[in-house]
């Protein structure tokens, strides 16, 4: 597919979107912490891709290459921000059966989890949901940000305790 | 934290590895991963695929006028510190017009562009860019071995994008560009605008 679409076929490359923007999207939201910001990203990351395709070396990863390109968009747009981004209200998902107690628990144990995710540096954000929320190993990790595992596995160690810290202040 | 915690939480050790004070803690960050994760978003929004796809096209279709014209804006060109410390330095030139037939019309609108770089320590040079699917086929020559390469390269007019690769390994990009374009790798392209005396 990478090879039809770096020979000039849209519909290639527009199924190649398909089949990433839902990787690309959960870490762009949870990274930027608003929609609006991650939908930029995610595109301007599909158009640098596609600018790009002929460097992407193994076809058969395209997946993980477009994953580098998202997370690198990513954190240029934070870094270009450099501004505390305000955490939109997500979704409720956890099951409150009704109870208006637990869901404002629930509310506000959420909105705390947002705000301390949002106060971790950049990278160390990035390497903590990559490992904790969308489930990457260390190696995959260390292959596709070019980064060595014992440097990751720093950070994450890292996030762990600010984010302990940080939900302790909050009294969460 | 405990290292035998964050040995647990790297999925090193097994809760029953910890002892009975570490244990309660695993389980309250067990829970806290769970909350974190329950509240990720699900996907991307409906649309994105057509968005991103109309934007592309939306570029596609601004064309090498708008681009030119952005091109000619002032702006500031950052040198990129690893092309500097690899000694690279590359001049591009366009040298004119080909393929003119005798009665002044074009029979092919390619124009050559010589690039030039300075790798005195380099044992080959690579020209690779959009026009070569970035893929290294086009070889730079340094016949007198004074480590400056350059090669001649038929372009179509538009805007171009490439790097050199040093050594087949090296990707460096060209410090002294018109301008340039972030490869979403960390490193930029360099740009070249091209056109004809016909101003197309």
């Amino acid at each position: 597919m990478v090879d039809r679409a770096l020979k000039g076929s849209d519909r290639a490359f527009g199924e190649i979107v398909r089949r990433y923007q839902d990787l690309l999207y959960r870490h762009a939201e949870r990274m930027t912490g608003r929609r609006d910001d991650a939908e930029d990203v995610v595109q301007s990351a599909f158009i640098k891709a596609h600018r790009n395709l002929g460097k992407c070396r193994d076809p058969e990863r395209v997946g993980a290459w477009l994953f580098r390109i998202g997370a690198n968009s990513c954190k240029d747009h934070l870094k270009s921000k450099r501004t505390t981004v305000p955490v939109e209200r997500l979704p409720d998902l956890v099951a409150t059966d009704g109870d208006p107690e637990r869901e404002a628990d629930l509310g506000r144990v959420r909105t705390d989890i947002e705000r301390a995710l949002h106060s971790l540096a950049v990278e160390h954000r990035e390497a903590f949901l990559m490992k904790h929320v969308e489930g990457w190993s260390y190696a995959e990790m260390s292959e596709t940000l070019d980064v060595s595992v014992p440097a990751l596995k720093m950070r994450v160690h890292r996030a762990r305790e600010e984010l302990q810290g940080l939900l302790q202040s909050y009294g969460s | 934290m405990d290292s035998r915690l964050q040995a647990y939480l790297d999925g090193e050790l097994p809760l029953e590895g910890l002892p009975a004070e570490l244990r309660a803690r695993a389980e309250e960050w067990d829970g806290l991963l769970e909350d974190i994760r329950a509240t990720s978003p699900t996907g991307a929004p409906l649309g994105l695929d057509t968005r991103v796809l109309a934007a592309l096209e939306g570029e596609r279709n601004a064309g090498p006028a708008g681009w030119l014209a952005w091109l000619l804006r002032p702006r500031m060109v950052p040198v990129p510190p690893a092309a500097v410390l690899a000694g690279a330095a590359a001049v591009v030139l366009v040298l004119g017009l080909f393929g003119l037939r005798d009665d002044g019309t074009i029979a092919d609108s390619r124009v050559y562009v010589q690039f030039v770089v300075d790798a005195p320590t380099a044992q080959t040079v690579h020209l690779v860019g959009d026009f070569t699917e970035w893929q290294p086929t086009v070889e730079l020559d340094d016949a007198d071995g004074d480590g400056i390469w350059s090669g001649r390269v038929p372009l179509l007019p538009g805007v171009h994008e490439y790097m050199f690769v040093i050594d087949g390994a090296d990707w460096v990009t060209d410090p002294h560009a018109a301008s340039y374009q972030d490869d979403g790798f960390g490193q930029q392209n360099a740009i070249v605008a091209v056109s004809t005396l016909n101003g197309t």
